[in-house]
């Protein structure tokens, strides 16, 4: 209503940012699952430790936490998108990925060494 | 009782998690792509899966899938995604009309 130009019925999409709605979900769903994973360890311990207890409020208290966390990231990304210029946190972005990415590498050779 | 049980693992794992690679990966990718709520719906889903997981293995998925190779995988992922931003930064900076 307030917006008339946006009766257009195809917008034409940018180039740039053609990554569709379902290819980024994907994008972090995989990312993070596999990342989340390898983690999981002491989470499944705490769930463990607490079964004799109630399993599934422990799940459910884990659940909105990660929910709540993920909130939190994605609005603070939003923020950073907002605020700083955005080529530069691009490249920043990539920079950490490859860190993370490395440390990651480097963290599963030792150990695979290891054993 | 039920409550403080709830509240208990709520901040336990709000606490862990806080800063995590995680998060950072949620910031990252939040703040480069233009879908905030596609990146939030994904790692939330794939959050509460591997903790369903994690939960119905009972602790021992380290048994069924080997620790390293998992970070072996996630750590090309990683790796994957850190390459196609800097491809992209750098496209950003060849074309700046945005």
């Amino acid at each position: 209503m307030g917006d008339p130009n946006s009766e257009s019925n195809q917008e034409p999409l940018l180039p740039d940012d053609s990554t569709s709605f379902l290819g980024i979900l994907i994008t972090s769903f995989s990312t993070i699952f596999l990342a989340e994973l390898g983690d999981k360890t002491q989470l499944a311990t705490l769930i463990l430790s607490a079964q004799s207890g109630r399993p599934l409020i422990i799940f459910i208290g884990a659940a909105l936490a990660l929910i709540s966390t993920s909130l939190l990231g994605v609005l603070i990304g939003r923020w950073i998108a907002n605020n700083l210029p955005r080529q530069r946190f691009t490249l920043i972005s990539g920079v950490i990925m490859l860190s993370l990415g490395i440390y990651l590498v480097t963290q599963g050779f030792i150990e695979y060494v290891q054993n | 009782m039920i409550l403080t049980l709830l509240f208990t693992t709520f901040v336990t794992v709000f606490l862990a998690e806080i800063g995590d690679k995680t998060q950072l990966t949620t910031i990252t990718l939040s703040s480069t792509t233009n879908k905030p709520l596609a990146v939030f719906i994904g790692s939330s889903l794939a959050l509460i899966l591997a903790t369903l997981l994690g939960a119905l293995a009972g602790g021992s998925i380290a048994n069924l899938i080997p620790a390293f190779s998992l970070k072996l995988l996630s750590g090309i992922v990683f790796l994957i995604i850190g390459i196609n931003l800097l491809s992209q930064s750098k496209k950003e900076f060849s074309n700046d009309i945005l």
